[in-house]
């Protein structure tokens, strides 16, 4: 089942196109990553899907649950917003059962009680909101976004801030949600995490849509271009070796990407003519590096071009 | 539409819980009733240290000093106290009145000599009473009676004196025309003006009189009724800038706008709002009506506007509420916000600044008019029907019709800079781009 659906999608502001005929669908009980440098539009694209931006008119549509319109899907949704704060006076346990309501939950006290266990925050139930350091507002603000057991959680950034322990500890509440049976989209700058969690990465970059797809399809789309290798001598020039087209120094490792078309074992019998090889690896590259060989210096350069 | 309470409750909440909500309901009447108390402690302590007062007297034969000096002496014996037997005290000072010699030659080296003599606090004050008092020439000087002192802010003792001197000064001229002075008091006698409503018939047929009107019921009934909706506007209605920069910069809107749409948290703040409003004016007429019956003036009690009363209250909440949460969507801090309040602020204001023509003609074209500008009815019609003997149902209904109407476009337009500007960081909207947000949508 598709949870959501954009449909070839396009948001502008004055002049300046934020995302740029969008399209993907999201299936149900899967982990959705969205990807992508500062500003190219993951966070207009998720306030479009929560209908707070709409798309301009002319352009796609977005169907949440097969429904076009906010309040027939909205109490299934849970929303944390990379702009995210809370009332300063009011106490951790109102600010929950505000929320709740807004969300037409009427009876959320055990809810909240387990929520709060769940994430360290029982001594601070009956504390007012500015008493709460910055980390464990966040878990606040993260279970004031799904303490309604919605179907679809939609978190833009929510690592961002916390300390590794905290991560991972929101990181096995979010796969716990999935293996309940939620939806899960998310956006991260952090690719490890983004590696290690998504079923389905999305990656947006200057309002366009760049990578789309399972983990593994990406990185077979990316695929074998990338050897890492380690001589024994040091001074060798990879970068003249033929088919070699770029070459990243890690110290004791270097990374070459090679072109398409050219065989490693080409490259191998290059190196052993120019010293001994002690390393020999046929990489598939990270997440990491595909995003920065899409959105790093070069490619900027390139789409500015 | 369940959303609304919601949101409505919270808002009504987080106003009443804050200290500036407990202090204007509790505080401010205890601080009223405590300033009258206080007052009304204050007027018998008066400073009672004796008061010197020489008089120099030019008037034929002098005879007016004598005058002075009896009328001083009963208001020792007599005025100056308070109370009878153990519980009797001197409340005001006594008066010592002595005779000053005067200067025929020289009047202006007299006066010097006394004024020294108050400089150095031996005297309080002198008077020096003209030679031609008693049958006044052109000159104004030699005709009158100077006062001197030091004091220029009290003025018990001229007051005083110029009521002794003037019985007297009266009394004496008569007696020289050889007229008596109980005849000229009738033939000069002011004739009352009763100040009365209109006589009506009871159900028994009876004719009834027509009551004494009080003026100052009149006007002061509505006055305050104005006020109060005033107060409970500016208590109720402009924390709404406030509440919507918190909610601004301190990121709660965009996880407020996952759940509700925009219109629905404007629309459910302004609800609490117009319970917030709703609140004050229900716990002030209440004291009002308490405070009216105890002191004797039930009939005062404008009952039958009451109903009125709440319905433009609420009005005016939403229309100025509304205006307040764009203002607050709009702007990105407080001191932004200020400068953009205050031509709102002139709208609410004006009714301060016509009523007093609108309340002693409330049927008045202009009085009329006035109060069917939309931004102005809530509070002048409230004026007009509290003012006996109200007017036709038909202008309130009118006024409502046409609030009603601002109301919708206000809330409308707000909601539209309220969308857009509720997530806007960083920097505040012109003018010119919240014109736009409202024409565009």
């Amino acid at each position: 089942m598709i949870v959501v659906d954009v449909n070839n999608v396009t948001k502008t502001f004055g002049r300046h196109v934020a995302v740029d005929g969008l399209s993907l669908q999201i299936p149900a009980e899967t982990i959705y990553g969205f990807i992508g440098p500062n500003g190219s539009g993951k966070t207009t694209t998720l306030r479009m899907i929560m209908r707070i931006y709409h798309p301009d008119k002319g352009s796609g549509h977005i169907q949440v649950f097969g429904e076009e319109s906010f309040a027939a899907a909205n109490d299934r949704i849970g929303y944390l917003p990379e702009e995210r704060g809370l009332y300063k006076k009011m106490k951790v346990r109102e600010i929950l059962r505000f929320y709740a309501e807004l969300k037409g939950r009427r009876d959320c006290k055990q809810a909240a009680t387990q929520w709060l266990e769940r994430l360290d925050l029982t001594a601070w139930a009956d504390k007012k909101v500015e008493t709460l350091s910055k980390g464990m507002a966040q878990r606040v603000q993260f279970i004031s976004a799904v303490i309604h057991d919605p179907e679809l959680v939609i978190l833009d950034e929510p690592f961002t801030g916390l300390d590794p322990v905290n991560a991972d500890l929101l990181r096995d509440v979010v796969l716990d949600l999935r293996r309940k049976g939620a939806t899960i989209i998310f956006s991260t700058h952090d690719m490890n995490m983004a590696e290690r969690m998504c079923d389905f990465v999305l990656m947006i970059f200057k309002g366009k849509k760049v990578l789309d797809g399972t983990l593994q399809s990406i990185r077979e789309t990316y695929g074998r271009d990338t050897v890492r290798v380690r001589l024994e001598s040091n001074g060798v020039d990879f970068a003249r070796i033929p088919g070699v087209e770029k070459v990243t120094d890690f110290g004791r490792l270097q990374e070459l990407r090679i072109g398409r078309q050219v065989d490693p074992q080409a490259v191998l019998s290059s190196l052993m003519e120019r010293g001994r090889v002690m390393h020999f690896e046929l990489a598939q590259p990270s997440l990491h590096d595909i995003f920065v060989r899409i959105a790093g210096p070069a490619a900027r350069e390139a789409s500015h071009a | 539409m369940r959303k609304l309470p919601v949101v409505a409750v919270r808002e009504f909440q987080a106003a009443v819980k804050t200290k500036a909500f407990i202090f204007t309901m509790v505080a401010m009447p205890v601080i009223w009733g405590g300033m009258i108390g206080f007052q009304v402690l204050m007027r018998d302590k008066v400073d009672i240290r004796e008061k010197r007062i020489a008089v120099l007297d030019y008037s034929p034969g002098g005879r007016l000093f004598e005058v002075i000096a009896q009328a001083a002496n009963e208001r020792n014996e007599r005025d100056i106290f308070k109370g009878e037997g153990a519980e009797r005290r001197q409340i005001k000072p006594r008066y010592l009145v002595e005779k000053a010699e005067g200067l025929p030659d020289d009047p202006l080296k007299a006066t010097l000599a006394l004024s020294d003599r108050v400089r150095e606090e031996k005297l309080f004050a002198f008077l020096v009473i003209g030679p031609d008092v008693l049958d006044p020439g052109t000159d104004a000087l030699r005709a009158g009676v100077q006062y001197h002192s030091n004091s220029p802010t009290y003025d018990d003792v001229l007051d005083w004196a110029a009521v002794k001197l003037n019985d007297r000064i009266r009394q004496l001229r008569l007696e020289a025309l050889r007229l008596d002075p109980d005849l000229v008091r009738r033939a000069t006698q002011r004739t009352p003006v009763a100040n009365l409503g209109l006589v009506s018939q009871d159900a028994a047929g009876n004719i009834v009189r027509a009551e004494e009107t009080n003026e100052l019921a009149n006007i002061f009934v509505p006055m305050g009724l104005m006020m109060l909706m005033f107060m409970a506007v500016m208590v109720g209605a402009t924390p709404l800038t406030q509440s919507v920069i918190e909610e601004k910069m301190n990121r709660i809107a965009e996880v407020l706008l996952g759940s509700v749409t925009p219109f629905q948290l404007m629309f459910g703040k302004l609800i609490g709002t117009v319970g917030v409003s709703l609140t004050i004016v229900t716990f002030y007429l209440i004291g009002g009506f308490v405070a009216i019956r105890y002191s004797g003036y039930g009939q005062l009690f404008p009952a039958q506007v009451i109903c009125w009363f709440v319905v433009f209250q609420s009005l005016a909440v939403l229309l100025y509420g509304s205006l307040f949460a764009a203002i607050g969507a709009a702007v990105s801090d407080m001191k932004e916000a200020q400068a953009i309040i205050t031509p709102v602020m002139l709208f609410l204001v004006f009714p301060m600044l016509v009523w007093i023509n609108v309340v002693k003609e409330p049927t008045s074209t202009l009085s009329l008019i006035l109060s069917l500008i939309p931004s102005a009815t809530p509070m002048l019609m409230v004026l007009r029907q509290s003012v006996p003997p109200g007017i036709p149902l038909w202008q309130p209904a009118l006024g409502v019709v046409l609030v009603l109407i601002t109301t919708v476009f206000c809330v409308f337009a707000a909601g539209r800079i309220f969308r857009v500007g509720i997530l806007m960081q960083g920097r505040g909207a012109k003018v010119g781009e919240m014109l736009r947000w409202v024409v565009r949508g």
